[in-house]
């Protein structure tokens, strides 16, 4: 009607709204102080690791600008690495590495730029250039994930991941952002990436949206959306699931990679995780959170709680029956 | 403990019935009108006393109107060079003194007073209830007028006390009664006519007191001091014009003296006589009711933005309305779903456009704006750390503001100096923020959010110049605490934006 959904028959559907989500989920579960856990990337880092779990190995720090001279003699060793700054938002500030061309470094794009420009890019970052209050940051050099070739066709450049909401521990939903053309390579749903639901029990494509609208079809590559299957599916809800722990977060959005040889990544944690996976998924948030709850009371009436693994094992069961 | 959500609906409920009660207190009890743009006339007195300067140093003593029944005198007393004043109260009796010495001729002395009809007693009832310096006069004929008053008496028909009394008064322009022309022989003059008539009442068994004072019904100049009755019955007292033979409203007159008391004195100086000019005025009812309100000590309004200087009033005034675009942003933001560039920055937009008219503000804010962001797009080359960033920014906004302005008046269009009433730290982080985003997200980004702003900014400017709506919070601010509620009611709201039922419209297939 005229454009606009019947607000009666999207509660039938328990799709969550932009209010519903602040106020009853984020507001009531994510405290304010355990914020910087998932805005500062490298206080992740550091708390992923003292749990054990994987993420793209870090292979430096650069926390002072009296640093930046020793990056010649710390880099020389590297042939590909991802510099990014800790509290960047949006993917700013990423820079990444894929080879040398001499003295200079080769960037994704193919681009060349010199060592000069590359000090000059991590000074930006630690003076807060890409920080989105300006505050002053610290610059992180990573390992180059080897993305795995399993989306290969998928995605027009840049390199798909894996938003899974979790939600109390429980992963709840889940989709894939594959950039395009018109995303301009950025795996952003507002400028035009592809949103693909998955199968929360199988990792199987469910279906795909581009600009909160119906596709089959990758506009760039044309290749069938549905045919899309997530590989180390378990592996990469599990990690989803320990995402709880790293952040203690009771509404959280994690961002997973694929790595070729190491697997599912974790990549980033977020605080407020937007709500169009409901339109990539063809269903509302609300009946799997409303279950998430009931699970939750009841175990809290046995006097039990669940680690990562069974929680994974319940919401396989708890959503298979869906 | 009450949980949140009940929590919202007690306080919001409780805000209400404070904001809805204090208006209405303020409304019904202290008689402030519902629409600050009512007029009423308020009446002024003007006395001006001439007298002839003797030698000796001079005194002038003016009985102060009082208050009466259904209206707040206000004297207000200009300087005359050369004298000083005073005042003094003497029995609940007022004066106003005049010192000076030194004069030669005639000197001329103004004292204005106005009258406020009183929140308090209702306005159209010409009885009033509330007793105050009144002294009934002492029956005071001689014997042989005294009889002719009682014979004159026996024709007094029996009736309700006020046809009564106006029949009793009628008695004395009977014509060819001997006993009416015997006392008129005695007392011809007007005030003692009236005096004559107050014998009468006081024999018939009524209350009386000769008042004297200024009937406030037509703009006259060079009029003299009137008299009348003030009669007192069980239900209230009667002003009464015993030359008109009419019942007068309490607040149709101004009375400065009671019984014997004096009305001038003039010491050190001759030939005095005193007259008076009544004149209206037009002024906004809420005034008056302000005014009555504080010389009554109502808490209310002693302690509201009323006892401020007046320009701090008007600054209130423009402060009063900025909630209104507060609540304008948080319906278009959580109940629409309107993007903007900051959240508070319309309500700032939407002032400046108070400023400089909708249509110029809605110009020269997209002339800065737009300016600014292609000037602001040549600094991303630059990498600058953010503060200098927008401090050039900010130098940007500066210059355009002045461009424009010299070019408008260059061009004769006076609107371009109105550019200043923007703000110009707020200018400059939009046009920073819109440059960010433009390169973030895109154009079409700034577009929606550009666009948002613009749309949340002229809304609010529509409720906000909206002289209704203004005057209407300046009246009642204690209205705020409504809003205030409404605004926490909606803070708590979790449903559907307008956005989210546009968004999600593909998912009603499922």
């Amino acid at each position: 009607m005229l454009g606009f959904a019947k607000p009666s028959s999207l509660r039938r559907h328990g799709i969550m709204g932009m209010n519903g989500r602040n106020v009853n989920y984020i507001a009531r579960h994510n405290p304010r102080h355990l914020y910087p856990n998932v805005d500062n990337k490298y206080l992740t880092k550091k708390r992923c690791a003292e749990q054990g779990i994987s993420v793209p190995v870090l292979l430096g720090v650069c926390r002072m600008q009296g640093q930046i001279a020793e990056l010649r003699e710390f880099l020389s060793p590297l042939k590909q690495f991802v510099i990014k700054p800790a509290k960047g938002s949006g993917g700013k500030g990423i820079l990444v590495i894929t080879g040398r061309d001499g003295e200079s470094y080769r960037k994704s794009s193919g681009q060349l730029i010199s060592h000069a420009e590359l000090c000059r890019h991590v000074s930006n970052t630690l003076s807060g250039l890409f920080s989105l209050s300006g505050a002053p940051d610290v610059a992180m050099i990573e390992d180059l994930v080897e993305f795995t070739d399993d989306f290969e066709g998928f995605s027009y450049q840049g390199v798909p991941d894996v938003r899974v909401i979790v939600y109390r521990g429980y992963p709840v939903m889940a989709m894939t952002r594959l950039s395009t053309e018109a995303s301009d390579g950025k795996a952003n749903l507002h400028q035009g990436a592809v949103g693909v639901g998955i199968d929360i029990v199988s990792g199987a494509a469910l279906q795909a949206v581009q600009h909160d609208k119906p596709v089959s079809h990758h506009p760039d590559t044309g290749k069938e959306l549905a045919q899309l299957q997530v590989p180390y599916w378990r592996q990469l809800l599990l990690l989803a699931s320990r995402g709880f722990e790293v952040s203690q977060m009771g509404y959280l959005g994690v961002d997973i990679v694929l790595d070729k040889n190491l697997g599912p990544l974790l990549l980033e944690l977020n605080a407020r995780p937007g709500l169009a996976i409901q339109v990539a998924n063809g269903m509302g948030l609300k009946p799997r959170l409303k279950a998430i709850d009931r699970h939750i009371a009841q175990l809290a009436e046995a006097a039990s709680a669940e680690d990562a693994e069974q929680r994974v094992d319940t919401i396989l069961s708890l959503f298979t029956a869906e | 403990m009450v949980s949140p959500n009940r929590q919202i609906i007690l306080l919001a409920l409780l805000l209400s019935l404070l904001g809805f009660g204090a208006a209405a207190y303020k409304h019904f009890a202290l008689g402030f009108p519902l629409l600050a743009s009512q007029q009423e006339t308020v009446w002024q007195v003007e006395a001006s006393i001439t007298f002839e300067a003797g030698d000796s140093p001079i005194q002038v003593m003016m009985n102060l109107p009082d208050s009466n029944y259904q209206t707040v005198v206000e004297s207000s007393n200009f300087k005359i060079p050369g004298y000083g004043y005073s005042r003094s109260a003497n029995d609940a009796v007022q004066f106003g003194h005049w010192q000076g010495s030194g004069f030669k001729g005639e000197q001329q002395i103004y004292f204005r007073a106005e009258s406020l009809r009183r929140a308090d007693t209702p306005y159209k009832d010409e009885q009033a209830a509330k007793p105050e310096a009144f002294t009934a006069m002492m029956p005071r004929l001689a014997e042989e007028e005294l009889v002719a008053a009682r014979l004159l008496l026996a024709n007094a028909e029996d009736d309700l006390p006020r046809a009564q009394i106006l029949s009793i008064v009628d008695l004395l322009n009977r014509r060819n009664d001997e006993n009416a022309e015997l006392l008129l022989q005695q007392y011809g003059s007007a005030q003692q006519r009236n005096w004559l008539a107050g014998q009468l009442l006081t024999l018939q068994g009524y209350a009386v007191e000769v008042v004297g004072g200024i009937e406030l019904d037509d703009e006259r100049k060079r009029q003299s001091l009137q008299h009348f009755l003030d009669i007192q019955l069980p239900d209230g007292h009667l002003l009464v014009d015993t030359r008109e033979l009419a019942i007068l409203p309490w607040h149709q007159a101004m009375l400065f003296k009671r019984g014997n008391q004096p009305l001038l004195e003039v010491f050190g100086g001759t030939d005095s006589t005193i007259t008076f000019a009544t004149v209206t005025r037009q002024r906004a009812a809420f005034t008056s009711a302000v005014e009555a309100a504080r010389v009554a000590a109502s808490p209310l309004v002693d302690f509201s933005i009323y006892s401020l200087p007046l320009a701090e009033q008007s600054t209130f005034k423009l402060l009063l309305v900025i909630p209104l675009g507060a609540l304008v942003v948080v319906i278009l933001r959580n109940l629409i779903g309107v993007r903007t560039s900051g959240t508070f920055m319309p309500v700032l937009i939407a002032l400046s456009f108070l400023q400089t008219s909708l249509l110029t503000g809605l110009i020269l804010f997209v002339l800065v704006v737009g300016v600014g962001l292609v000037l602001r797009s040549y600094l991303s080359h630059l990498n600058l750390l953010l503060v200098p960033r927008i401090a050039s920014v900010l130098v940007f906004v500066i210059i355009i503001y002045a461009a424009i302005g010299i070019l408008s008046s260059k061009l004769g269009w006076q609107g371009g100096l109105k550019v200043t009433f923007f703000p110009m730290i707020i200018l400059a982080w939009t046009i920073e923020r819109m440059s960010i985003l433009w390169d973030e997200e895109g154009g079409r980004e700034v577009a929606i959010q550009g666009g948002g702003s613009l749309i949340t900014a002229c809304l609010a400017y529509l409720l906000m110049a909206s002289e209704i709506v203004a005057d209407t919070v300046f009246l009642y601010p204690e209205l705020l605490l409504v809003l205030l509620a409404i605004i926490i009611a909606i803070g708590s709201y979790s449903g559907y934006r307008l956005s989210d039922l546009r968004r999600f419209e593909s998912m009603e297939r499922y």
